[in-house]
């Protein structure tokens, strides 16, 4: 076969890749990893939640049919966090949305050293969870805090405020710190969009003589429906999946007025080893998840394309 | 009339520098204080009155952090798992990336949906299974087995975002190599991959720099000091000695510098190959 190419020879490897199994062979490695590591896990993990599973009272074990269900439905912290989760993922994705469309209207003006302004608005988004838990928790400290320090100066606040302390304040503040890590991911994507939008629509709109307000609404808006649908659906998930600031910043305290669905079901395996009970609520969760993303694809229509 | 227009456009480049200039300070300020914190001696972080600008600048923190804790086999850890993790990636997601890009078959969009939905399991779903099957293969506080597990929510993250820019590469060359004679493999390896090498290096640094900064399933599948990453090592620090802030800071610091380093190094292909694969996904 390769007698006429110019190319290095490739041997047995080449040979297969003429035939008809070429396209699986080049699939099954993925595929494979990907049923290890994800279906079995997660058909098991199910299964769990249909069990008794604590390691540390390994006696316990077998079938339980729906028991962790039936206690969920009975169980107060469950129906706080599921509040929570609403709360903490609906405003951060508001507020990250808004700073998002911001940002990117303003980097698609290319002033010039847009390039360089859009590198470091970028940056919060690749900043480590941990680190980025951390670095708030100090900027937020109510002793050393220097954003206490700056609102006391400026005559916003009287004295300083233990923002995460603070049951009033706590979840609020952890949405303010889930922003600023979130926002460059919608920065990029709705800049993405802008970039998309040919710019002959503006100069038709603009000899028809519409203002401002009117191409946002009647260009910019319509032309982005997309792009915004497939950042909040792909921010959504992650959001709800993803307890880790929350982990770190306040542990889901003070009482449970942070606890999320996902920190709980967390803390339930890594703290009580609790397993079973575990799965029951991140199945739960999934399953909320998977009705919400259905809806909200079908509602805004982004399957059609 | 062209004087207004001329106004207009002006102020509105005044807003734009505006809002890019403050946008800018929010996102770099917090990072900042953070290293003028790493720079300062506990005494001066923890004082009456704020010290904006440090008085003394120290180094000790990041001695501190590097010969007084396990921070360096913690980071070694975190290097050895994300190399893994990153191999893997690449060895079997180039291939699949590059079947969905080039060959239309049976179940192909069914196929690319799947990749997709996975992400959507919740993390805790995966954790614990996989802390089961693990445990029970002896792979629990493993760099591999972590790595493995990583390759769950990376491996799709990394096919969507290649075959984004194995599309993007043209498809003259390849049919011309095959005219020529070469093989599908051979069209492959010496044509195609080359032409999309930076979106090779852009998704293997996406994926890097998301299994470097991973916390949550490190922190339930690695128990001990043989597999530790950095992240659940700070945390754990944090916790049990009280970490001082100057110390916790130089650790950020310190641990961050890969992954701005990397992200600088390739911030505009990977900047492109991010919106492709998030836009088509």
């Amino acid at each position: 076969m390769d007698t006429g190419s110019h190319l290095p020879k490739t041997g047995m490897i080449g040979e297969l890749s003429e035939t008809r199994y070429w396209i699986y062979l080049l699939l099954l490695p993925s595929l494979v990893i990907i049923l290890l590591v994800i279906a079995y896990p997660t058909i098991y993990g199910m299964a769990i939640s249909f069990r008794e599973m604590r390691l540390t009272r390994p006696g316990l074990n077998g079938w339980v049919g729906f028991k962790h269900y039936l206690v969920m439905i009975d169980d107060p912290v469950f129906w706080v966090a599921l509040k929570n989760t609403v709360l903490w993922v609906t405003f951060a994705v508001v507020l990250e949305l808004g700073l998002g469309f911001i940002a990117a209207t303003a980097l698609n003006r290319n002033v010039p050293g847009t390039g360089i302004f859009a590198v470091l608005i970028l940056v919060p988004y690749f900043l480590p969870n941990v680190v980025a838990g951390h670095m708030w928790a100090l900027l937020l400290d109510p002793r050393l805090g220097v954003i206490n320090d700056i609102l006391v100066r400026i005559g916003i606040l009287n004295s300083y405020k233990a923002w995460f302390a603070d049951p009033n304040t706590a979840l609020a503040a952890t949405i303010f710190v889930e922003a600023w890590h979130g926002f460059p991911f919608f920065a990029l994507l709705l800049l993405a969009g802008l970039k998309g939008i040919p710019q002959d629509l503006y100069k038709a709109a603009a000899v028809d003589g519409a203002g401002p307000i009117a191409e946002f609404r009647l260009i910019t808006v319509p032309m982005l429906k997309s792009v915004i649908a497939a950042a909040v659906i792909l921010r959504v998930i992650s959001l709800v999946n993803s307890p880790d600031l929350l982990l770190i910043l306040t542990g889901g305290g003070p009482g449970d007025a942070t606890q999320v669905l996902s920190l709980y079901a967390f803390q339930t395996a890594y703290k009580d080893f609790n397993f079973g009970y575990a799965s029951a609520l991140s199945v739960v969760m999934f399953v909320i998840l998977m009705v919400f993303a259905y809806a909200y694809i079908r509602l805004s229509k982004i399957g059609r394309e | 009339m062209a004087a207004t227009r001329r106004s207009r456009r002006m102020a509105a480049d005044i807003l734009t520098y505006f809002v890019l200039v403050s946008m800018s300070l929010f996102c770099i300020g917090p990072i900042a204080w953070m290293f003028l914190t790493s720079l300062k001696l506990e005494a001066d972080i923890v004082t009456q009155t704020m010290q904006y600008i440090p008085n003394r600048i120290t180094f000790q923190n990041y001695v501190a952090i590097w010969t007084q804790s396990s921070f360096p086999v913690l980071i070694g850890n975190s290097f050895i798992v994300t190399l893994i993790t990153v191999i893997v990636c690449l060895a079997t997601g180039t291939l699949a990336a590059y079947a969905f890009s080039r060959y239309t078959f049976k179940g192909r969009n069914t196929l690319m949906l799947g990749y997709l939905v996975v992400r959507m399991f919740p993390a805790v779903m995966m954790i614990i299974p996989l802390y089961v099957v693990l445990r029970s293969v002896g792979l629990i506080d493993s760099r591999i087995g972590l790595a493995l597990a990583y390759t769950s929510f990376l491996l799709p993250l990394f096919v969507w975002m290649l075959k984004g820019f194995f599309d993007a590469a043209p498809k003259e060359l390849e049919s011309a190599a095959r005219i020529d004679g070469s093989t599908r493999f051979g069209a492959m390896l010496w044509i195609v991959i080359p032409l999309a090498r930076n979106g090779l290096v852009a998704s293997s640094i996406f994926v890097a720099i998301a299994a470097w900064n991973e916390f949550l399933f490190a922190l339930m599948l690695t128990t001990g000091q043989g597999s530790r990453t950095w992240p659940v090592g700070l945390q754990l620090m944090v916790g049990e000695f009280q970490l001082p802030w100057g110390v916790l800071a130089a650790g950020g610091i310190l641990s961050i510098l890969p992954v701005m380093l990397m992200f600088a190094l390739v911030q505009r292909v990977m900047v492109q190959g991010l919106t492709a694969g998030a836009i088509k996904g």
